[in-house]
């Protein structure tokens, strides 16, 4: 028996309307579950709008013939909402995600449009905030939050849904070093697929075992991670540099 | 005590409290020690600090007095004037009282039991979320654009504050589309 | 402009608050039927905008520095009943959050600032940028600038006739105080209003097209408002609205109420003073008030032909007259 592919894209291109650029050209890759993935590219290079594909938010007006499939499910207007229980999204800047006034009232959000209540919620709400290392957060206001605080509420707020994807928009980058260092290690130990669009080469080559590299839209490489950040040639074409962790080491070594 | 009040009930206290100060008569009068008295009795009730007191009180005294001048022009207006000057401040001691003890949220989720239309609970939900979010990012910008005024004038002011503030918009706009996505992408319909 | 309490008598302040949401009941039905859901946010994030920027000061004469009410301005951005919405949401934070505004006195101050000031602004927004052809940009500007003009000084008249009818302060004084101080005050609204509009259109012009299209859509919806509107002012400026002293009064005297005039619900208890001058002074604001219109007019015609001089350069996405 074969497994589906926790996230399946296959030639996904999109164009910003009315007549703007092409932002994705013929975009194709799966990731198997359990697997985490890293999106690299340079800014503008297409990565937050592949991203928002993965949770149906574009194209504005869904294809009825999909060219994505999360757990085998096709992406069309029906399936839209299972797709999007299934594919937690965390937002580039957690202000945008943290709109309630409480913590509480913010990881129980999600929940809450899918009918879970009461004492269930509340349970799942303190579950979600230890997984990310701030029970007891539940009454504070999100603005009286650090940065990587705020990161956590956020993450507890999609791990709350149950996904089986997670999806994650630079998820490092405005926490400092022991922030940054956290949450790669939270990240780490959180079950089920991840694709991560980043900068932080770093980080990649800490949680990912494959890399995607994007550029103007097209998939220019893809492969394990250590093998393609080694390539000094390909990194630089793209707008993106060796990470100092790999610099002593042999690309296929 | 007072902060664990039912907020629908400190806040229908609240409007009667200043109804009945508005009703009572034009002129300085013995009356008025009843809703001082009442008052100056919850304070300690609602360990509302001086300090906090006063600072709100000196701020809104600079609206009363604006307003309270304009009694002043009227012939013979001492009275009305000393009354309204009483009316206000033992008002707005109240709402004082009031706002100390209870958190915006409670009171909105007592509008929201009232029948308060969700449009209204919403917008002002995301109002009092974002309100330190985009002052945050105002005063960023008003920071990078002094950094860059060298020879400050009016003219210039306004071009600058008219500019940060269509700016401020165009990001509040921004965002707006960012948040519908991120409720979107967690279930919202 | 924001009454506190204990300026308003009670039946001012309920029939205020009546008429107030009435009008925020229509804004509210009709951004349910005409918002798109993605627009939705927009509310919260505009009443959180206007906040911030009521919060900027403008440096004005004389180390004086004088700030943004904001409400014809989002009326321009957003449309006229949301900016009702936003507007009212504004209110209720400054009150019940910042103690600012009266809690009685809430109902007025919605009436005032988030119905006629953005209703009346709005109007007037909508009628000058038809009487400017060729440049879209400069007639949005120009209209901007006179519409916030407009919707200043309509709230000080309203806010006098409030006054007046509670018998706090008479009308032949409420009126030139409020009106004379508040056509000036209104000169920096409007040139606030305006370049702001300005600055929003050279960077998204998409953000206000979108909005009047949507208001010019709902066209029709128009009518509760300007009822109501009307009725508000009926109520407050009215009775007093005529140049000779003490209008409602002498109409009492004739109809020999002179002895329960204290009482009556509608006669301000000023019938006793005779106050000189005050007939005339109503008929010089009223006068100044014409002439403010027209120079406000010009002035904002001006401004806009000062900041927008090309006709060369109309921006495509820009509001047209559609």
């Amino acid at each position: 028996m074969e497994m589906n592919p926790a996230v399946e894209i296959s030639n996904l291109s999109y164009r910003y309307p009315p007549r703007g650029r092409l932002a994705l050209d013929g975009i194709s890759f799966a990731v198997a579950p359990d697997e985490c993935v890293a999106v690299l590219g340079p800014n503008g290079a297409g990565k937050s709008t592949l991203l928002l594909h993965l949770n149906g938010l574009l194209p504005e007006k869904l294809p009825e013939n999909p060219n994505l499939r999360i757990d085998g499910i096709p992406l069309t207007p029906e399936t839209v909402h299972t797709v999007r229980q299934k594919v937690g999204l965390l937002f580039q800047d957690p202000d945008d995600q943290l709109i309630s006034a409480t913590v509480f009232e913010d990881v129980a959000f999600g929940p809450r449009q899918l009918g879970v209540d009461g004492p269930v919620l509340r349970s799942l709400v303190e579950h979600s905030l230890k997984l990310v290392g701030l029970g007891g957060f539940e009454d504070r206001e999100p603005h009286r939050l650090s940065q990587g605080e705020k990161r956590r509420v956020c993450l507890a707020g999609v791990l709350a849904c149950r996904p089986s994807v997670l999806v994650l928009d630079e998820p490092t980058s405005d926490l400092d070093p022991r922030g940054r260092r956290d949450f790669k290690q939270l990240l780490r130990n959180l079950p089920g697929a991840k694709i991560v669009a980043t900068h932080d080469l770093e980080l990649a080559v800490d949680l990912c075992s494959r890399v995607v590299i994007l550029d103007e839209g097209r998939l220019v490489a893809q492969g394990p991670t250590v093998a393609l950040l080694s390539d000094e040639a390909l990194m630089l074409a793209h707008g993106l540099e060796k990470p100092h962790s790999l610099l002593h080491r042999h690309p296929h070594g | 005590m007072l902060h664990r009040a039912p907020p629908g009930l400190k806040l229908g206290s609240a409007l009667v409290i200043v109804i009945a100060i508005v009703l009572m008569p034009r002129r300085p009068d013995a009356l008025y020690l009843l809703p001082a008295a009442l008052l100056l009795g919850l304070w300690p009730l609602a360990r509302m600090p001086l300090g906090f007191a006063v600072r709100r009180m000196l701020v809104a005294e600079f609206f009363i007095l604006g307003m309270a001048l304009l009694t002043l022009l009227a012939p013979e207006a001492l009275p009305v004037f000393l009354a309204a000057l009483i009316k206000s401040n033992l008002s707005i001691f109240a709402m004082l009282l009031l706002i100390w003890t209870t958190p915006f949220q409670s009171i909105l989720q007592q509008l929201r039991r009232l029948g308060l239309p969700a449009v209204m609970v919403t917008t002002l939900a995301l109002m009092y979320r974002y309100l330190p979010v985009l002052a945050e990012e105002s005063s960023r910008m008003q920071r990078a654009r002094a950094s860059r005024t060298f020879a400050p004038g009016r003219r210039l002011a306004w071009h600058s504050l008219t500019t940060i503030i269509g700016q401020l918009f165009v990001r509040a706009a921004d965002r707006a589309e960012r948040i519908y996505l991120a409720m979107c992408a967690r279930g919202w319909k | 402009m924001h009454l506190p309490d204990g300026f308003l008598d009670t039946k001012t302040a309920l029939f205020s608050a009546g008429v107030a949401a009435a009008g925020v009941g229509f804004a509210v039905r009709e951004v349910r039927a005409t918002l798109e859901p993605r627009r939705m946010p927009l509310l919260g994030l505009a009443a959180a905008f206007v906040f911030a920027a009521q919060m900027l000061n403008f440096p004005v004469v004389g180390g004086t520095s004088g700030h943004l009410t904001g409400g014809v301005l989002t009326a321009v951005l957003l449309g006229p009943a949301a900016a009702v919405v936003v507007l009212t949401c504004v209110l209720v934070v400054q009150c019940l959050v910042f103690a600012d505004g009266g809690l009685m006195a809430l109902g007025a101050n919605v009436f005032n600032m988030a119905i006629l000031s953005v209703f009346g602004g709005y109007f007037a927004f909508w009628a000058a940028a038809r009487l400017v052809r060729g440049n879209s940009v400069r007639a949005t500007v120009f209209a901007a600038a006179f519409a916030g003009w407009v919707g200043t000084v309509l709230a000080s008249i309203s806010v006098a006739g409030q006054l007046a009818l509670s018998g706090t302060v008479p009308w032949g004084l409420a009126f030139p105080a409020m009106a004379n101080v508040h056509m000036l005050i209104g000169i920096g609204e409007g040139l606030a209003t305006g370049l702001i509009t300005l600055a929003v259109l050279r960077i998204r012009p998409d953000l206000v097209a979108g909005a009047q299209a949507q208001a010019a859509a709902a066209g029709w919806s128009w009518v509760p408002y300007g009822l109501l509107v009307s009725v508000g002012l009926a109520v407050f400026v009215a009775p007093f609205a005529s140049p000779w002293p003490d209008g409602l009064e002498s109409v009492a005297a004739k109809l020999g109420f002179e002895e329960q005039a204290g009482r009556s619900a509608f006669a301000a208890p000023f019938a006793e003073y005779e106050v000189p001058g005050v007939g005339s002074a109503t008929l010089a604001t009223a006068l100044a008030g014409l002439v403010g219109t027209v120079l406000a007019f010009g002035a904002a015609y001006l401004l806009a032909r000062l900041l927008v001089p090309s006709l060369g350069t109309p921006h495509k996405d820009a509001p047209s007259r559609n």
